[in-house]
């Protein structure tokens, strides 16, 4: 059976603690950013972004959205647009696969993202002495000049998978697939879960009334929702609203 | 005539007047010093990687992109020149057309240079031969741009084979003989070439559903910037063409073309300008008032950031669009160079803009409602690597306009020639 | 690309797309190689050195071009369309009927009507044993003077009409000498000796092309007066010397002329 792994992400409980930054760049081999880095050259496939809502004083309130990599269903922008095949959309689970051995650094597919979800490598990955033994054996590192993004931590649904056919299942444990972004995540802001499966928590906390999606009119189809109960909050979907809020990266 | 001033008597043609070796070397050293320093900042990037220029995870395209745009456009006189003159049979356009095919190999392989600094892995560009995603623009951008870089490449060979001493050998003359009757199928073949992948740069853009300020409806595939882009190309094509020929003139102090080459290549652009015009206005008024709407996005959404404001879009298509096609167009001022001149400038312009507007204005533009509008300066390596691209050109042309028959000038080539 | 690449599966698009470009680069391809093909056989079938020639003629310019009949007196103005071929030109047998005028005024460089005269300034002396020998005449002669060094083809050689029969240099310039007639190189001389070359020319003998007789003299007149003409100095009004005879070692005398313009001209070459 097909499945269609998403996320919600409670904004309502996202603290900006950035927790989920860091565990994303520790499952995935990110490498430290050398001192040229600034923060639009820098590798963040979950990035928390803090949009406040334009007003002053004690009308002023603020909100942390974690963008990531949408997962696009429908059109999905950045695989109809590589030149050489690098992104593909894996049928059986919905992910958005980036092949990085493929990938020529082109940057067609970042141009195409309306999330800015994808990064390249304008440097070759280095590693202070000692810190390579931190490095995740699961996740091949990436080599310079080629585009990246987050893949819903396919190294742990490997693990899940492989975990499943040693003890003779078909089907995987959907405990044994935990993203990092997920597990690290102190308040459990972010419910990730099987969007194709309508008991899976993930699947009932997207039809909430209070749930929405980034762009949604653009037809992208994304497979992260996010949810709050802010009006002003769930408005930041779409542009022509809050041009006035702030957004700066935690 | 002196001699001792030219050195390099012998490689230029007969009783072509050319200036001294010493004045050709002085012209052309700025020249080779800007493509140095273009080289050492291209092999900045190729050493350390694209952390040497300004682009980041939001310009993921930059200044080169925007430059190849602009010379791939500019460089169209050439496959257009070639349709005229051999399938559309304007003979009085034939004068040009030599140097027509400098100015598109210089432009192409350019383009295509500085394309391999601006990739992450250039040693991949195969991939996208051996993966090719017809759905993509880009493989079809990279298809057809290689096919007629080739195309360019064998269209100047017998160019230079024409050259006074490499014709001395019999197999060089017989064989530039020979492929000369095949260039009109070279011409067809490029020109149904230069359709698609003019189109498809256009197409890049168009197809950009995540971006709704270059997203255009269109029809079947192709969006309307494939027809747009098309259109401008050949439009400015033959602008670019007068421009270089006329400033040849200015340098070389010479006569090179009749005066009534201009006034038609301006006139061929003019109209075609003007038509391009036209159909911009309609595909703007449909994508501001359609297509961005429709998903959310609107006029406040584009030009509310300075200076990209809508400024920009009155200049691209009254200013350097419709003025400069009255210009080419109108008797009174095309029958006069000077005015012809100004219109294939501001034509070129406006290409320019266009070019610009898509490839930076696309991405400084906020999509999320928490974006924000950001702005890029290019780093000193890639304007280098720019001006070397200009410098390329320039040298290459200067050569083959000393040592070949760039302009025919005089001799009966091209003649049919039978034996006895 | 292809069916064994991981997930790969053919759609329209990919049938559409691949044909065109493959069609494409097929086009080009054979655009090149038929232009190869053609060129090895006109190489094969010796037709390339003709055919260099005649590509070499129709880019002279009109003034170098003229037919030897008006020379002759027995035509106005009038340009050669054949190369210089009169054994193959259609028009030869009219004019030559025609009659012609006398020019016999040597105009300063002599030639003899013994010989007959190539318009690359090289005469033919056909020996009663079959064999012919070639020179270089007086015009040319006088023109480079003594050449710093002489390359002559070794014995046994092919020579092709209107190919380079031998080659000089003088003051770091190439002089290329066109063949006057076919023929197998049997022995050769040199500026010192009476002639450049003897050779057996290839059957059957045909010297329609060669000058001879009254004509030179018109045709060198006209030799002259070009010669003249490039070597005036450049800001001056162009002077045409009534007569007298020209100078030996005329490169020597005056270095500073555009020797390229004028050994191009005399040599046939475009």
């Amino acid at each position: 059976m097909s499945a269609r792994y998403g996320m919600v992400i409670d904004l309502d409980r996202c603290t900006g603690c950035g927790a989920c930054m860091v565990a994303c760049a520790a499952e995935n081999n990110v490498p430290p950013a050398p001192p040229s880095a600034t923060p639009r050259t820098g590798l963040t496939p979950m990035l928390v972004h803090k949009v406040s809502n334009g007003l002053e004083g004690s009308a002023q309130r603020e909100v942390f959205i974690p963008v990531t990599c949408m997962q696009c269903e429908r059109e999905t922008p950045c695989v109809g647009v590589c030149p050489q095949q690098a992104v593909e959309v894996d049928k059986a689970t919905g992910i958005v696969m980036q092949i990085p051995q493929r990938c020529l650094g082109c940057r067609y597919c970042m141009t195409a993202c309306p999330y800015h979800a994808r990064y390249f490598n304008w440097w070759d990955p280095k590693w202070p002495e000692g810190m390579e033994k931190t490095l995740n054996p699961g996740v091949s590192t990436r080599m310079r000049g080629v585009v990246e993004k987050c893949n819903l931590c396919h190294a742990r649904l490997h693990g899940a998978m492989e975990k499943a056919a040693a003890a003779g299942k078909k089907e995987i444990d959907p405990t044994d697939y935990v993203p990092a972004c997920v597990e690290a995540c102190p308040t459990g802001a972010i419910v990730f879960g099987n969007l194709a499966d309508r008991n899976d928590p993930a699947s009932r906390a997207a039809d909430s009334p209070d749930a929405f999606r980034l762009l949604a009119r653009l037809g992208t189809e994304p497979k992260i929702h996010y949810k709050s109960r802010q009006a002003w909050v769930r408005a930041l979907a779409e542009r022509g609203t809050s041009r006035s809020s702030e957004a700066k990266h935690v | 005539m002196s001699d001792l001033l030219l050195i390099d008597r012998r490689w230029i043609a007969r009783g072509a007047a050319r200036s001294s070796t010493l004045r050709f070397a002085l012209w052309l050293a700025p020249w080779i010093f800007l493509l140095l320093l273009g080289i050492y900042a291209a092999g900045l990037c190729l050493y350390y990687g694209l952390n040497q220029t300004n682009m980041d995870n939001r310009f993921a395209f930059g200044m080169w992109i925007f430059l190849d745009l602009a010379i791939i456009a500019m460089g169209a006189g050439a496959f257009f020149t070639g349709f005229l003159v051999y399938i559309l049979k304007q003979k009085d356009l034939k004068p040009v057309l030599n140097s027509a095919v400098v100015v598109g190999l210089t432009c192409y392989s350019g383009a295509v240079a500085v394309l391999m600094v601006d990739v992450g892995q250039p040693l991949r560009a195969w991939f996208t031969f051996w993966y090719p995603n017809t759905h993509s623009m880009l493989t079809e951008v990279t298809f057809c741009i290689s096919c007629y870089l080739l195309v360019l490449i064998l269209e100047y060979i017998p160019v230079v084979l024409r050259n006074r001493q490499l014709r001395k050998v019999p197999s060089f003359l017989v064989f530039e003989h020979q492929f000369h009757k095949l260039v009109p199928v070279l011409a067809g073949v490029g020109t149904f070439l230069s359709f698609f992948h003019q189109g498809s740069l256009g197409g890049l853009y168009g197809v950009l559903r995540g971006r709704p300020f270059a997203y255009r409806a269109g029809f079947a595939i192709w969006p309307s910037t494939f027809f747009l882009f098309l259109l401008s190309a050949i439009a400015v094509g033959p602008s670019f063409l007068m421009l270089v020929t006329a400033t040849a003139e200015k340098v070389t102090g010479r006569q090179l073309v009749q005066p009534g080459v201009y006034r038609k290549l301006g006139f061929i652009s003019g109209v075609l300008l003007a038509v391009y015009v036209a159909a911009k206005a309609v595909d703007t008024l449909v994508w501001l008032n359609i297509t961005s709407p429709s998903v959310g996005f609107g006029p406040r959404d584009f030009y509310s950031y300075w200076p990209l404001s809508s400024t920009f879009l009155f200049a691209a298509i009254v200013p350097l669009g419709l003025l400069p096609a009255i210009l080419l167009i109108a008797p009174v001022t095309a029958r006069k160079r000077g005015w012809l001149l100004c219109g294939a400038t501001l034509a070129c312009c406006g290409v320019l803009l266009n070019r610009f507007v898509f490839t930076i204005q696309t991405l400084a533009l906020p999509t999320l409602a928490f974006d924000e509008f950001l702005s890029y300066i290019p780093s000193w390596q890639e304007v280098a690597t720019f001006g070397a691209v200009i410098a390329y050109g320039v040298i290459v042309y200067s050569l083959s306009y000393r040592y070949l028959p760039l302009f025919e000038e005089g001799k009966g080539a091209g003649q049919h020639v039978s034996l006895g | 690309m292809f069916p064994w690449v991981d997930g790969f599966h053919w759609t329209m698009g990919h049938i559409v797309f691949l044909s065109l470009f493959f069609a494409a680069v097929l086009v080009i391809g054979s655009t090149l190689v038929s232009a190869l093909l053609w060129t090895a056989s006109d190489f094969r079938s010796r037709r390339a050195a003709e055919l260099c020639w005649r590509i070499n003629f129709r880019e002279l310019p009109e003034a170098e071009r003229h037919c030897r009949h008006e020379f002759a007196g027995r035509a106005p103005s009038r340009v050669c369309d054949n190369a210089f071929d009169c054994r193959s030109c259609q028009n030869y047998a009219k004019y030559a009927a025609l009659p012609g005028k006398d020019f016999s005024r040597n105009r300063g460089v002599h030639y003899s009507v013994n010989l007959l005269y190539h318009r690359g300034h090289t005469w033919v002396r056909p020996r009663g044993d079959g064999t012919c020998t070639i020179g270089l005449d007086e015009f040319a002669s006088r023109l480079i003077g003594k050449p710093d060094t002489v390359d002559l083809p070794a014995k046994n050689t092919e020579l092709v009409s209107d190919g380079v029969a031998w080659r000089m240099t003088k003051n770091g310039r190439e002089i290329r000498v066109r063949a006057p007639l076919d023929g197998t190189v049997l022995s050769t001389g040199g500026p010192e000796h009476e002639w450049f070359l003897k050779i057996r020319p290839h059957e059957p003998l045909n010297l329609r092309h060669l000058l001879s007789g009254a004509e030179v003299s018109g045709w060198l007149a006209a030799e002259l007066d070009r010669l003249q003409l490039q070597l005036s100095a450049p800001n001056s009004a162009p002077c045409l010397a009534d007569g007298g005879t020209l100078m030996p070692d005329l490169m020597d005398a005056v270095p500073q002329a555009d020797w390229d313009a004028v050994l191009a001209a005399t040599f046939l070459e475009s």
